[in-house]
């Protein structure tokens, strides 16, 4: 498969151009979709993700090569029927209540959408209603919550309540991050998972999926 | 023959041309006509817009940048902050670099265990006590976000009490907003013996955080125009890091940083001109492997040296600087290395209120022995920023001529010469080790850190802080029991 090849190449490299002609000729050559999607843009970002957690990559280039594979997605996309392409999970992510920063949280919202999750970002200063709401209308498998103040951590343990209120703790898992945020703090608000920095959430929320 | 009488040059850094400094103060101005800011506080939008801003969607403005030259102008150029006694401690003016401590830390390195752990307000009182005792130290924040704070929303008013009750010194405060400025504020009139005596003798300024790119919260701003109405000093910088709130090219995070400045300043003079503002964006950058704030690069410590040279070139207001601090987990080479980096640059460049001595881990932990270290590195630097006197005395040529055409045996060690100047000529170290190698290792062969740590328990131990009287104690137990 030499077409795939060239495409996880493009991918590597953040090619956009390159990597959606490379896309474009893998469908010409009849490659099937969910090839093209497993095995050329999900395996490359696998691939950019070994390579930045090893130093070898920096974050721009680690974003751009996620923005390349988005670019190749919007073009099978399309071809794909309803229902026919499976995220590796359904995340919901926001800034928790009170607190208004995001870089983190859409650090980590880009880097999960290029490991295969579908996302659905709810922004900055989200209650725990709100929250709660928007999980149980996506059916979402995992909630990433953010915060960089240690004034608006108890928000967290508030979501966490509600969410459990809301009787939908059972299916969906919680996890959290933030710079006062730590692994303690997490076991102790009754989050599932902890994660410093956006490569180790990816890696988390693979593991709560219950994937490598 | 006339004695020579040549004045003594102080070393100093410059970085940026005349014409860099205007290029980036007008690009700030452009952000804010062009690009506009998000305003997020009605009473500031209707100041604003009184004042001349265009507002869209109830947020967005877009503000003239002749507002700004405005707000440049009635700013006041001389800041003092006093010590908590009510004697001037800090005058900031342009030529005088100010040290102390840094704020919001998650973890600290355990002075009898060196193992890192959660902040608690025992830190911050120790912070405070290790400040009061240390000569090149001149003012408190926090250190810590403390853990066992009984009431979260009132963390910060915690940790100013403890500020309080073990230093005298001045204090650079945080808090979160218009509510719990308002009982520091009240502590700390009591401490000054009302609110006018305060105003005349501020003894604290406050720190708070807009949010890059052009975010202004409702609660920052509130702290803001309180700040203004009651005349106590402030800073609101945005965190306008390269890569992160910035773009990754320093220039362009600089303007967007003071650009954001002058949004602050412009609403603070509007809210009570006159009101002390200290001016600084901090614009470091993001490690483009970790993505953390950087606290031990070069990039911090080129733009606040370059902010330094647009103060003397056009803005006139003493600035806010960083330096002392680290991204090693551990108070290691790397720490000592990136501690002097910013400790010599930010003197050399003459910032005024330089905060962040003693982090660790970008900003994550706070280490008692890193404050202890500084120290001796501010003592440093002053020592080299004081430059070379040159006059008849120092150089000295009598004594070239005793000694070197006098007798065998005739030496400088023992002229009166060397006894006479030999503190004054030379700088005298107390923890960095020049012993000879033999009485290194009879004293233990104890490393840098070991020393800072020997020496900050001794302080601990030792300081006494001169207490708060007891009804400034009382009256502060009230203000924290009451809800």
């Amino acid at each position: 498969m030499s077409e795939l090849k060239s495409l996880e190449e493009a991918v590597l490299k953040g090619d956009i151009k390159a990597a959606v002609a490379e896309t474009r000729k893998a469908l010409d050559a009849g490659t099937d979709l969910q090839v093209i999607l497993d095995e050329g843009l999900i395996g490359a970002m696998d691939e950019v993700g070994k390579r930045f957690s090893k130093g070898r990559i920096f974050v721009p280039q680690m974003l751009r090569s996620a923005k390349t594979m988005q670019e190749c997605v919007n073009v099978i996309k399309p071809l794909f029927k309803e229902g026919d392409i499976t995220p590796k999970g359904k995340v919901v992510i926001a800034t928790v209540k009170g607190d208004l920063h995001d870089i983190g949280k859409n650090l980590v919202a880009m880097m999960m959408e290029g490991a295969g999750f579908a996302i659905t970002d709810l922004g900055v200063d989200i209650s725990p209603e709100a929250i709660v709401e928007r999980t149980q209308a996506v059916g979402a498998d995992i909630v990433a919550l953010s915060a960089l103040l240690s004034i608006t951590m108890p928000a967290m343990p508030a979501t966490v309540k509600a969410l459990e209120a809301a009787g939908i703790r059972g299916q969906t898992k919680v996890m959290i991050g933030g710079a006062p945020v730590t692994e303690r703090y997490a076991k102790e608000i009754r989050a599932d998972s902890y994660a410093p920095d956006a490569a180790s959430a990816v890696i988390e929320a693979k593991r709560l999926m219950g994937i490598s | 023959m006339k004695p020579l009488e040549i004045p003594t040059f102080m070393p100093r850094l410059k970085v940026l041309s005349r014409s860099q400094a205007l290029a980036i103060h007008t690009s700030a101005l452009e952000i804010l006509e062009n690009t506009g800011f998000s305003m997020d506080h009605p009473r500031a939008l209707e100041m604003l817009a009184g004042a001349g801003c265009k507002i869209q969607d109830h947020h967005w403005v877009k503000m003239p940048g002749y507002l700004a030259e405005e707000a440049l102008r009635s700013a006041p150029r001389q800041i003092t902050l006093y010590d908590q006694n009510g004697n001037a401690a800090m005058p900031l003016v342009d030529e005088n670099p100010y040290y102390g401590t840094g704020s919001d830390t998650t973890f600290t390195l355990d002075l009898e265990t060196g193992i890192r752990r959660r902040s608690l307000l025992k830190d911050t009182a120790n912070f405070a006590r290790l400040v009061d005792a240390l000569e090149n130290m001149d003012f408190s924040m926090s250190m810590g976000n403390p853990e066992d704070v009984p009431v979260i929303e009132d963390i910060y008013v915690y940790a100013f009490v403890e500020m309080v009750k073990n230093s005298n010194k001045p204090i650079v405060f945080i808090a979160d907003s218009g509510k719990d400025i308002a009982k520091i504020y009240d502590i700390a009139c009591l401490i000054a013996g009302g609110p006018e005596e305060l105003e005349k003798k501020p003894f604290l300024l406050n720190y708070s955080e807009a949010i890059s790119p052009l975010r202004f919260p409702g609660n920052v701003v509130d702290k803001l125009i309180f700040c203004a109405e009651k005349k106590i000093p402030l800073c609101l910088p945005s965190g306008s890091n390269a890569g992160g709130g910035a773009p990754i090219t320093l220039a362009g995070a600089m303007a967007l940083g003071i650009a954001e400045n002058l949004v602050g300043l412009v609403v603070h003079q509007l809210a009570g001109k006159g009101s002390p503002f200290l001016f600084g964006p901090n614009v470091s950058a993001l490690d483009m492997k970790s993505s953390v704030v950087c606290y031990g690069c070069p990039e911090w410590s080129l733009t606040q040296a370059a902010l330094a040279d647009m103060r003397d070139e056009l803005y006139g207001l003493p600035v806010w600087a960083f330096a002392g601090a680290s991204d090693s987990k551990v108070m290691d080479a790397q720490a000592g290395a990136e501690a002097m980096f910013s400790i010599v640059t930010s003197m050399l460049s003459r910032c005024n209120l330089i905060h962040d001595v003693g982090f660790l881990e970008y900003g994550s932990t706070s280490s008692l022995e890193m404050v202890t270290m500084a120290n001796e590195l501010v003592a440093m630097s002053r020592y080299f920023t004081g430059g070379i006197p040159v006059n008849k005395e120092t150089l000295a040529l009598e004594v070239i001529e005793r000694v070197a055409g006098g007798g065998s045996g005739s030496i400088f060690l023992t002229d009166d010469h060397t006894f006479d100047n030999f503190m004054q000529s030379l700088y005298i170290p107390a923890l960095l080790d020049r012993s000879r190698y033999d009485s290194w290792e009879q004293a233990g062969s104890k490393d840098l850190y070991a020393r800072c740590n020997a020496e900050a328990k001794r302080i601990l131990a030792e300081h006494i802080v001169e207490p708060k009287p007891p009804e400034v104690l009382r009256g502060i137990d009230d203000i924290l029991s009451a809800r």
